[in-house]
C-alpha cells in the first residue's frame, strides 16, 4: 500500500486521542493510587498500604457481585445475541412491513434507566404487576412469584429486564453488518438451489463471524461494568442476591463513604474486564486462523 | 420455507412485537393519567379520561429549555464524535504503524472503566478547565466516554473494507484524506449510522454527568428535568412517565429518520466491488 | 456648545456603565437542596429567597434543588472537588458530622448566639446537628413523628380494636390475617422502611440507651439483647405473615405499599406523618379512613412509650466554610426561619421546627403530630441518618435479611456491631 506519513497518521488520531486522554486517562490511575488509602471522598486521606486489596480478596460479598456478573455475562451473550441477530434476519429484507418492526423494536433501547425500572418494577409488582396478573388469568393464581423479592430469582429477574433493554442495539448492529453482504452472493447461491437455511449457514453466518465477535465483546464488557437497571430495580439486593461489581463499587464509595475501597473494586473491576476482553479477543482471532 | 416454518416466524415476531411494543403503550397511557387515577385504580388499566394536561404543566416548567440544553449538548457531541472516531478507526484498521495495537488496546482499556470513577477526576478536570456549570463542559466527557466502544464498532466495520478499493484510488491519484473522505466514509454508513443512535440515545437520557457537572436550573437537561416530579418522599409516577414520554419521542423521530437517510446512501449507487 | 454636548454625553455613558457594571456586580450565593418542583415547601423557599434579595439589592442566590437521593452524590463530589455551594442542606447526624470533620462547614453557634436567634428553634432540632457543642446547621422544614397509620373502617369491620401492647398488636395481627387482610403495608426494597419498624422495636424493647450507648460506643453494643431481640420480633411477624408477599421487592417510591392500602387488600402502615399529605394527594377520598396510634410497647421493655421515632429537624440548612459570603448566608438563614416563612409552612402542612408554631396550627391532624412530638421524651433520628454513614449502610444491609429471613437476628445485630468497631477504629 501506499507509505502513509507519520503526521497524517499522528493528525487522524489527534482529536480522538486528545478528548479521550484528557478526560480518561486519569481515573484509573487515580483508583489505583487511592486504592492504598482510606478516604471519605472529601477530608483527609489516611495511607493503608495494601489493607483494602486484602479486604477485597476476602470480601464474600465481591464474591457474590462477581459471580452475578459472569451469569449476567453469561446470560447476555446467549440471551441477547442469538435474539438480535434472528430479528436482524427478519427485518434483513427491506419492506413496508420490516420498516415498520425495525422501528417498534427499536424502543426498548430508547428508555432511560428510570423509564425501564418503573415499567419493570409495575411488571414485577407480585400483588398487582402484569405477570402475576397475567398468570391468575389463565389460571395458575397459586403460583404467586415473588420476582424481585425473592433472593433466588432476584438477579434473573433483572437480567430479563436487561435482555429485553439491549436486544435492540445487537439488532441494529447485525442488520448494518448484514447490510455489507453482497447481494450477488445470495443470487448466484439462489442459482445453485440453496435454500434458506444453507444461505445463513454459508453465506450469512461466516460473513457476520467479526460482527458477532465484536458483538460479543461488546457484551461482555458491558455485562462486567454493568450498573443503572439492577441499581434502580433491585438496588443489588435483597441483601446482595442480585449485587453487581459496579453497584458494590457504588454503595462502598458514595453511600459508606468509603472511596478507598470503592476504588479498590473499580480497579478490579477494570483489570478482570480488561484481562477478560484480551483473551476472548485472542482466542476468537486464532479460529479465524 | 416451509410452512410452518413461517407461521412459527410471523408467531415469534408477533410475540416480539407484543413485548416491545406495550411497555411503550403502558408509558404513554400512564402518561394521561393524574396521580389520584393512578393510584385509585389499576396500574395496567386505560384511563377514563385521556387527558394531556401532564404534558402542560410538564411543558411549562421549562421542559422547551430542557430539550434545547439536550439538543445541543448531543449534537455536539455527537458530531465530534463520529469525526473523530471514524479517523480514528480508519488509522487503526488499514494503517499498520508501529504503535496501531497499542493505540487500540488504550481506546479498548477506555470501555472498560466503569463511569462512577471517573466522576471526581472529570469534575476536578472540569473546573480546572473552567467549564463547570456550563453545557459545553459536557461534551469533553461525553465524548471522551463515548469514543472507546464507537472507535471500536468502526475499526471493526472498515477492516472488511476490501484492499483493492483504496488501492485503486491511489493509483488515481488520490491522497489520503481524499480516500477517507470518499471512499471510506460512504461505505461504512451504516456502521456509522449504528454508532450515531447508540451514542445519541445514551447521550441524551445520559444522567451522572449533568448530575455532577451542572448546577444552574437554567442548564438543566431532559434528564435533570425529570427531577421536578421526584419527590423526597414520593413520586408522581404519570408525570414521570410523561417527562419520559417528552424525552422518547424526538428519539424515535431521530431514529427513523436516521434509518431512511442510510436506506437512500445505500441504494444510491455506492461502490460495491 | 458642541464641548458641553459631548461633555455631558461621555459623562452619562460612563455613569451607565458605572450603574450597570454595579449591577452586574451582584454577589451570588449558592443555594443547595432537595426542594424540587415536587416539595410542597418549594414556595416558602422562594419566598424567603424574593424576600431576602429585595432587603439586599446586593446580593442574589441561586437556588440549585436536586431529586433526594441524587443530591447526596452531587453535595459529595462537589466537596471531594472542594467546590462545595454556599449553603447546603442535610439531615443532620453522621453524615452532617463527616462534613465537619472534614473541616467544611461553618460553626454556627456565635451567629446563633447573636440576638437569641437560637431561641428560634426547637432545642431538639439543634441537638442533631451539635458536635463537640458547637452548632453547624439549623432546622428548617418538618419535624417528623413515624406512625402506624391505619384504616379505621378496617378495623371496624373485622373488629378489632387499637392495639396497647405487643400482645395486643399480634392479636389484631392474626385476626386481621384471617379476616383475609395483609395487616401491615411495607415495601422494603428501599430498606430504610423496614428499618423503621427495627428501630422502635430497639427503642421500646431496650430504650433509648440501647442504641445511644452502641451509637456513642459508651458501653453499648449494637450486638447487644435489645437489637437481637428486635430482629427476634421482626422474624416473628414475618412468619405470622402480617407483610405483604414479596415485600423485599415493593418500592417505596412508586407507592406500591399505599397501592396496597387504597386497594382494601392491606390494614396498616407504620411511615412518617408525612403520608398524610401523601394520601391526601393519591387518594383524598380515602383519607377520612385513615387515622394513626402510636407503636405498641413492650410490657417488660425499658422503652419508654412517649419515644417516637423520626427527626426534630427534618431538613437543616448548613453554611460552608470555604463560603466568601458567611454572612449574608447567615441572614438568608434568618429570612428562612422567621415568621412569615413558619406561617407559610404551617399552611402547607409542614411543622416547621421552630418554637411558637402550635400557634399557627389549625389542622387537627397536624395538631396531633405536634401534640405526640411535643410529649414525647425522647425523639430517635432515624439511624441512617444518626449513624456515620459507614455504619448507617450495614444497618440498612441488615434490614432486608432480616424481613427476607435470609440473616438471623444474631447475624444481623453482629454484623453492624462488626462495622461500628471497624469504623471507630479507624478514626
Amino acid at each position: 500500500m501506499q507509505k502513509v506519513s507519520k503526521l497524517t497518521i499522528f493528525l487522524f488520531l489527534l482529536p480522538a486521542l486528545l478528548i479521550f486522554s484528557l478526560y480518561m486517562v486519569a481515573p484509573i490511575p487515580l483508583s489505583a493510587f487511592y486504592s492504598f488509602f482510606r478516604w471519605k471522598g472529601f477530608g483527609e486521606r489516611v495511607f493503608v498500604g495494601l489493607s483494602n486489596w486484602v479486604e477485597l480478596i476476602g470480601d464474600g460479598i465481591f464474591h457474590k457481585a462477581l459471580f452475578n456478573n459472569f451469569k449476567l455475562v453469561f446470560l447476555s451473550l446467549f440471551g441477547q445475541l442469538p435474539i438480535a441477530l434472528a430479528l436482524a434476519i427478519l427485518l434483513a429484507k427491506k419492506t413496508r412491513i420490516t420498516d415498520i418492526l425495525k422501528t417498534i423494536y427499536f424502543v426498548p433501547l430508547l428508555m432511560s434507566s428510570v423509564a425501564v425500572a418503573t415499567l419493570w418494577s409495575n411488571i414485577y409488582d407480585p400483588n398487582f404487576g402484569l405477570l402475576n396478573m397475567f398468570l391468575q388469568t389463565i389460571g395458575f393464581e397459586n403460583l404467586f412469584i415473588d420476582y424481585l423479592g425473592n433472593p433466588k430469582l432476584a438477579l434473573y429477574s433483572v437480567i430479563v429486564a436487561i435482555n429485553w433493554r439491549y436486544i435492540p442495539f445487537y439488532m441494529i448492529l447485525f442488520l448494518a453488518a448484514i447490510k455489507n453482504i453482497p447481494d450477488e452472493l445470495y443470487e448466484a447461491s439462489r442459482v445453485d438451489g440453496a435454500s434458506k437455511w444453507e444461505n445463513f449457514r454459508y453465506i450469512t453466518l461466516p460473513l457476520l463471524r467479526p460482527t458477532i465477535i465484536n458483538a460479543s465483546v461488546l457484551s461482555l464488557v458491558g455485562s462486567l461494568k454493568f450498573f443503572d437497571i439492577v441499581y434502580v430495580l433491585t438496588g443489588g439486593g435483597p441483601n446482595n442476591a442480585s449485587e453487581l461489581m459496579a453497584t458494590y463499587m457504588y454503595k462502598n464509595a458514595f453511600n459508606s463513604l468509603r472511596m478507598g475501597y470503592g476504588s479498590t473494586i473499580a480497579l478490579a473491576l477494570f483489570i478482570i474486564a480488561f484481562t477478560f476482553s484480551i483473551i476472548f479477543m485472542k482466542v476468537t482471532k486464532k479460529g479465524a486462523k | 420455507m416451509s410452512k410452518t416454518a413461517k407461521i412459527i416466524v410471523i408467531l415469534l415476531a408477533g410475540i416480539w412485537l407484543l413485548i416491545t411494543l406495550y411497555p411503550f403503550i403502558f408509558m404513554l397511557q400512564t402518561s394521561m393519567k393524574t396521580n389520584m387515577e393512578y393510584f385509585t385504580t389499576s396500574v395496567w388499566a386505560f384511563p377514563e379520561n385521556i387527558s394531556l394536561d401532564n404534558y402542560l404543566t410538564a411543558m411549562n416548567s421549562g421542559f422547551i429549555r430542557f430539550y434545547l440544553n439536550s439538543l445541543f449538548v448531543t449534537i455536539t457531541s455527537l458530531v465530534i464524535i463520529i469525526i473523530s472516531a471514524s479517523m480514528a478507526a480508519y488509522m487503526i484498521a488499514k494503517i499498520d504503524f508501529k504503535l496501531s495495537n497499542s493505540v487500540f488496546s488504550f481506546f479498548l482499556a477506555g470501555m472498560m472503566i466503569p463511569i462512577h470513577i471517573t466522576l471526581i477526576p472529570v469534575y476536578r478536570m472540569t473546573q480546572t478547565m473552567g467549564l463547570y456549570d456550563k453545557l459545553t463542559g459536557l461534551i469533553g466527557p461525553y465524548v471522551a466516554f463515548s469514543l472507546p466502544i464507537s472507535i471500536f464498532i468502526l475499526t471493526g466495520f472498515i477492516a472488511e473494507i476490501p484492499r483493492e478499493l483504496e488501492e485503486a484510488a491511489y493509483i488515481d491519484g488520490a491522497n489520503i484524506f481524499q480516500i477517507f473522505t470518499k471512499i471510506i466514509f460512504p461505505l461504512i454508513k451504516p456502521a456509522v449510522s449504528t454508532v450515531a443512535i447508540y451514542n445519541l440515545v445514551l447521550l441524551w437520557n445520559e444522567f451522572i454527568y449533568a448530575l455532577v457537572l451542572i448546577s444552574n436550573p437554567d442548564k438543566w437537561n431532559l434528564t435533570l428535568g425529570l427531577w421536578n416530579f421526584q419527590g423526597q418522599y414520593g413520586t408522581n409516577v404519570p408525570m414521570v412517565m410523561t417527562g419520559v414520554m417528552l424525552s422518547v419521542l424526538p428519539l424515535l423521530l431521530f431514529y427513523i429518520f436516521l434509518q431512511e437517510k442510510v436506506i437512500k446512501g445505500m441504494t444510491a449507487g455506492a461502490v460495491k466491488g | 456648545m458642541k464641548k458641553s454636548l459631548s461633555l455631558v454625553v461621555t459623562v452619562s455613558m460612563f455613569l451607565v456603565i458605572l450603574l450597570s457594571v454595579s449591577a452586574i456586580a451582584q454577589e451570588e450565593i449558592v443555594l443547595w437542596d432537595i426542594t424540587t418542583e415536587a416539595e410542597s415547601e418549594l414556595p416558602v423557599i422562594q419566598n424567603a429567597i424574593a424576600r431576602f434579595e429585595a432587603d439586599n439589592p446586593e446580593y442574589t442566590i441561586r437556588h440549585v434543588p436536586t431529586s433526594n437521593d441524587d443530591y447526596k452524590t452531587k453535595l459529595q463530589v462537589a466537596m471531594g472537588a472542594n467546590n462545595e455551594p454556599d449553603i447546603f442542606m442535610s439531615w443532620g447526624g453522621g453524615p452532617l458530622k463527616e462534613y465537619v470533620d472534614a473541616g467544611k462547614v461553618m460553626d454556627m453557634t456565635k451567629a446563633l448566639k447573636q440576638d437569641d436567634w437560637i431561641e428560634r428553634f426547637v432545642p431538639a432540632g439543634l441537638e442533631i446537628a451539635r458536635f463537640d457543642g458547637n452548632y453547624y446547621a439549623v432546622p428548617i422544614t418538618g419535624m417528623r413523628a413515624v406512625l402506624m397509620f391505619y384504616r379505621t373502617d378496617i378495623f371496624e369491620e373485622v373488629g378489632v380494636e387499637i392495639p396497647e401492647t405487643y400482645e395486643d398488636f399480634k392479636d389484631v395481627i392474626v385476626q386481621l390475617k384471617d379476616a383475609g387482610y395483609i395487616p401491615l403495608s411495607l415495601a422494603n426494597k428501599n430498606r430504610w422502611t423496614g428499618s423503621m419498624y427495627y428501630m422502635y422495636l430497639v427503642d421500646r424493647i431496650g430504650g433509648k440507651e440501647a442504641f445511644l450507648n452502641a451509637a456513642n460506643r459508651n458501653g453499648g453494643s449494637f450486638a447487644s439483647e435489645a437489637f437481637v431481640r428486635a430482629g427476634e420480633v421482626i422474624q416473628e411477624l414475618v412468619d405470622l405473615g402480617a407483610f405483604p408477599p414479596g415485600v423485599n421487592g415493593l418500592d417505596e417510591d412508586q407507592g406500591q405499599s399505599r397501592q396496597l392500602l387504597y386497594a382494601d387488600r392491606a390494614a396498616m402502615y407504620l411511615m412518617g406523618d408525612w403520608a398524610y399529605g401523601l394520601i391526601k394527594n393519591e387518594n383524598p377520598a380515602m383519607l377520612e379512613n385513615f387515622s394513626f396510634f402510636r407503636f405498641p410497647v413492650f410490657e417488660d421493655g425499658k422503652g419508654d412509650p412517649s419515644n417516637l421515632v423520626g427527626s426534630p429537624g427534618g431538613n437543616m440548612y448548613s453554611v460552608a466554610k470555604s463560603s466568601e459570603h458567611q454572612e449574608a448566608a447567615i441572614e438568608f438563614l434568618k429570612y428562612l426561619s422567621d415568621e412569615t416563612a413558619a406561617k407559610q409552612l404551617v399552611d402547607l402542612g409542614n411543622l416547621a421546627p421552630f418554637r411558637g408554631v402550635e400557634e399557627y396550627l389549625d389542622d387537627p391532624f397536624m395538631i396531633d403530630i405536634y401534640n405526640a412530638l411535643n410529649n414525647a421524651n425522647y425523639v430517635q433520628l432515624y439511624y441512617d441518618q444518626y449513624l456515620p454513614p459507614q455504619i448507617a449502610q450495614a444497618h440498612l444491609d441488615t434490614i432486608q435479611g432480616l424481613f427476607g429471613k435470609t440473616m438471623t437476628p444474631e447475624e444481623a445485630a453482629q454484623m453492624v456491631e462488626e462495622e461500628a468497631q471497624k469504623y471507630f477504629n479507624e478514626q
